[in-house]
């Protein structure tokens, strides 16, 4: 039983796949969550599609595709 | 059943709706009539206030108690999901990181638990004869929601330190639960 304070290695490099797997599902949701905010917050001050793209590090369609719908100014 | 209902009570209900479309959640849970009471004017509102609940304590506590957000597999990476959500809601506001969910659309439905507290509300209001018309206020929908014992409610109002009890003394009913 691994207690709260479990090494940063053990989730990264866990052996058991279930524990590895379900760290990485956690993270993924984490980063998708802040993404909306960020992404959010980056058009509220009038960020461009292919600005935040850019900062993203993917394309314009794929940030549009995926944030654009769920925002009422687009 | 909403015709019997009071103009306030129609208001925590339809208030619940838009808790729960802001929320980005599937149903009307219980715990959405309890934060769409938190800013009742009647006698729902007025209870939870006594008791030290207001919109935004009771908005963070849902946050904490009802996240999907797995904070024991996010520790393993060395992740604090309590200062990553304290972050989130300094830069965002209150429940930020729920709100940072896909919407839903259209229509949201009331959960069964939801259903059962509506019904208990008129049972509450029956508990105690015709004293206010028959009529169900705000007070009754808040008795109806904590007697549903809705799992996350309770968490809630344990999160801010309020026994259901005290809720129901508030409002003149300790025959209640």
């Amino acid at each position: 039983m691994a207690g709260p304070t479990t090494d940063v290695t053990t989730a990264a490099a866990a052996d058991d796949p279930a524990v590895g797997l379900r760290a990485i599902r956690a993270l993924r949701e984490l980063a998708d969550r802040l993404e909306v905010l960020q992404v959010g917050n980056a058009r509220g001050r009038g960020w461009s599609w292919q600005q935040i793209a850019e900062a993203l590090g993917v394309t314009r369609q794929a940030v549009h595709k995926k944030h654009a719908r769920s925002r009422k100014d687009d | 059943m909403f015709e019997r209902f009071t103009q306030e009570a129609r208001r925590v209900v339809v208030g619940a709706q838009g808790e729960a479309r802001e929320l980005r959640a599937e149903k009307i849970e219980p715990v959405h009539l309890l934060l769409a009471l938190t800013e009742d004017d009647g006698r729902g509102g007025a209870a939870l206030r006594a008791c030290g609940v207001d919109h935004e304590s009771a908005r963070s506590a849902v946050a904490r108690a009802g996240s999907p957000l797995d904070a024991d597999a996010l520790a393993a990476f060395g992740i604090d999901l309590e200062q990553v959500r304290a972050a989130a809601e300094a830069a965002f506001g209150p429940g930020a990181l729920e709100q940072s969910r896909p919407e839903p659309g259209g229509h949201i439905p009331f959960a069964d638990g939801s259903k059962r507290a509506l019904e208990e509300s008129l049972r509450a209001v029956l508990r105690r004869g015709r004293r206010r018309g028959g009529a169900i206020d705000s007070g009754h929908v808040l008795l109806g929601v904590l007697a549903v014992a809705d799992p996350l409610v309770q968490r809630v109002l344990a999160d801010l330190g309020v026994a259901p009890g005290s809720l129901e003394g508030q409002l003149g009913d300790s025959s209640a639960a």
